[in-house]
């Protein structure tokens, strides 16, 4: 059992590396990429904060900006793409014994090579605000969590991207109400009928975490971090149990 | 001793309702009352092998040979009939395992050993051997994409046959293996090193059209058509039964 899952983290290990160096050595810019598309998206806010008056005076508005846009972004990636994960290796599924689990679980790890890098923009960020880095090494736990949650998502959509295309779609247009209705560029007051939703958000108080920490120096609420603990145990458990569930059927659907 | 039991083994597969459509067409299938199709993949199959003994498998395109040897594989799920095998199993296709076209031959190496259960330390132990053996030792760093397919079955080959080596497995099922496309060189040397893996004591289950090679290996056979066990017994003579039903065919 062991020996099971140090083989099936190696190898997932190894997926992840050569289809981070599949993706990076085909393009010139390569892993800049990575670090583009948050940066351009945080820039366009960034700018529109004062003309839209997005800020509503939260402090250090550029770095809470940052952190939340690559934390909702690593989220949304790694779904989108165990989405369709299982039937892009049906080559290997229908050809050799091998553990499914490490198909999403290579998947995960790549996107948390690129949150890493992300995580460079945010360390920048907060030294040129004159913060100190200290709090980085605090995200760590909380990213660790995050990560357990987000895999267990992956686990429930990669078994069901078997059986449903159009969840591809779906996610498309999901990802992006997510990206909105989360407190990514914006603060919710508790008084707010969209702090109710966000309380079912469960990006909602990672995030919330995420920040305390790293930003403002304190540490999240005893509560909020046994209700995050608790979120990824359930996801990660539930993803796995349908994963496990469905896998069987897996090699003749694909 | 026996490594292989199969009992009434049966199979099928859903056709028109192959996964993974859409929702719509999910629910109009239902309200249409749009039955789906079912093929029969296995038929009540029953055979045994034992230990070292090598067993042929013939047939027609789609007669559930490949199907046979991933069920018992555990590739698909089988939920009627039973199989049990004893001991370390190792399934082998012939047709690409997934070569990364974007990445060059040495990761290629390094991927296909890890997806194949090897650590890499143990890839890196057989490293060289397996860039000597497929004889491709000034590409190694050149990506994949740019390889003839000869070159591609070779370094193909050449990684598969290391790893099912080191692994030294009790149950080794190969799927049409022999596949052509290498130059005349390389398929001898192929063919030695799997008569060494065939003879190594384990057993092997021989998927292939090539009834040279079944001959020359298999001492027993069996011939399937459409799931079913047609005839099964000693080589010669079920071959010799498969090419007067085939010749049977192209003279009617």
């Amino acid at each position: 059992m062991k020996n099971k899952i140090t083989h099936i983290i190696s190898l997932s290990y190894s997926l992840a590396k050569a289809n981070f160096k599949v993706r990076n050595e085909a393009s010139y810019l390569g892993i800049l990429w990575y670090l583009l598309s948050p940066l351009s998206f945080f820039l366009i806010i960034l700018h529109l904060r004062t003309t839209l008056s997005l800020d509503q005076g939260i402090e250090h508005y550029p770095v809470y900006l940052l952190l939340g846009l690559i934390m909702v972004n690593f989220f949304s990636q790694s779904v989108a793409s165990s989405i369709d994960i299982i039937r892009s290796n049906a080559n290997y599924i229908k050809t050799m014994k091998v553990n499914y689990e490490v198909f999403i679980l290579s998947t995960v790890f790549r996107a948390t090579f690129s949150h890493l890098f992300e995580l460079v923009l945010v360390g920048v960020t907060l030294a040129l605000l004159d913060l100190s880095l200290f709090g980085v090494i605090y995200y760590i736990p909380i990213l660790v969590l995050y990560f357990f949650f987000t895999l267990g998502v992956c686990f429930l959509f990669s078994a069901i991207g078997v059986y449903f295309n159009d969840l591809k779609n779906l996610w498309t247009i999901a990802s992006q109400l997510l990206l909105f209705a989360t407190p990514v560029f914006y603060l919710v007051k508790e008084e707010s009928p969209l702090h109710s939703l966000n309380l079912f958000n469960p990006l909602f108080g990672f995030l919330a975490a995420a920040r305390d920490v790293t930003i403002y120096g304190t540490l999240p609420s005893l509560q909020l971090i046994l209700v995050l603990i608790a979120v990824s145990v359930f996801f990660s458990a539930l993803g796995l149990f349908i994963f496990n569930r469905l896998k069987r059927s897996f090699a003749e659907l694909v | 001793m026996k490594r292989i039991i199969v009992k009434n083994l049966n199979k099928e597969f859903k056709l028109n309702r192959k996964g993974g459509g859409s929702v719509l067409s999910h629910l109009l299938g239902t309200f249409s009352g749009g039955k789906s199709q079912k093929l029969r993949v296995a038929d009540d199959l029953s055979f045994d092998a034992g230990a070292g003994e090598n067993i042929g498998i013939i047939g027609r395109n789609g007669s559930g040979k490949s199907t046979l040897l991933r069920l018992i594989a555990g590739i698909y799920d089988s939920p009627k009939g039973s199989i049990k095998t004893e001991g370390s199993l190792v399934y082998l296709s012939g047709f690409g395992q997934g070569l990364q076209q974007l990445l060059s031959m040495r990761e290629n190496i390094f991927l296909m050993g890890a997806m194949m259960g090897l650590s890499n330390s143990e890839i890196k132990e057989k490293f060289d051997e397996i860039v000597d053996f497929s004889g491709l030792k000034e590409f190694v760093d050149a990506k994949v994409f740019q390889f003839s397919s000869g070159m591609l079955t070779r370094l193909n080959f050449s990684v598969m046959i290391f790893c099912v080596k080191h692994q030294n497995p009790d149950i080794l099922l190969l799927d049409e293996v022999f596949s052509a496309g290498a130059d005349i060189d390389f398929q001898e040397r192929a063919i030695v090193k799997m008569e060494e893996l065939i003879h190594g004591g384990a057993t092997v289950l021989l998927v292939s059209h090539n009834l040279k090679m079944i001959g020359k290996y298999c001492n027993r056979t069996i011939w399937l058509e459409k799931g079913k066990i047609r005839q099964m017994g000693n080589t010669d003579q079920v071959v010799e039964a498969y090419l007067q039903a085939a010749s049977g065919r192209l003279n009617s």
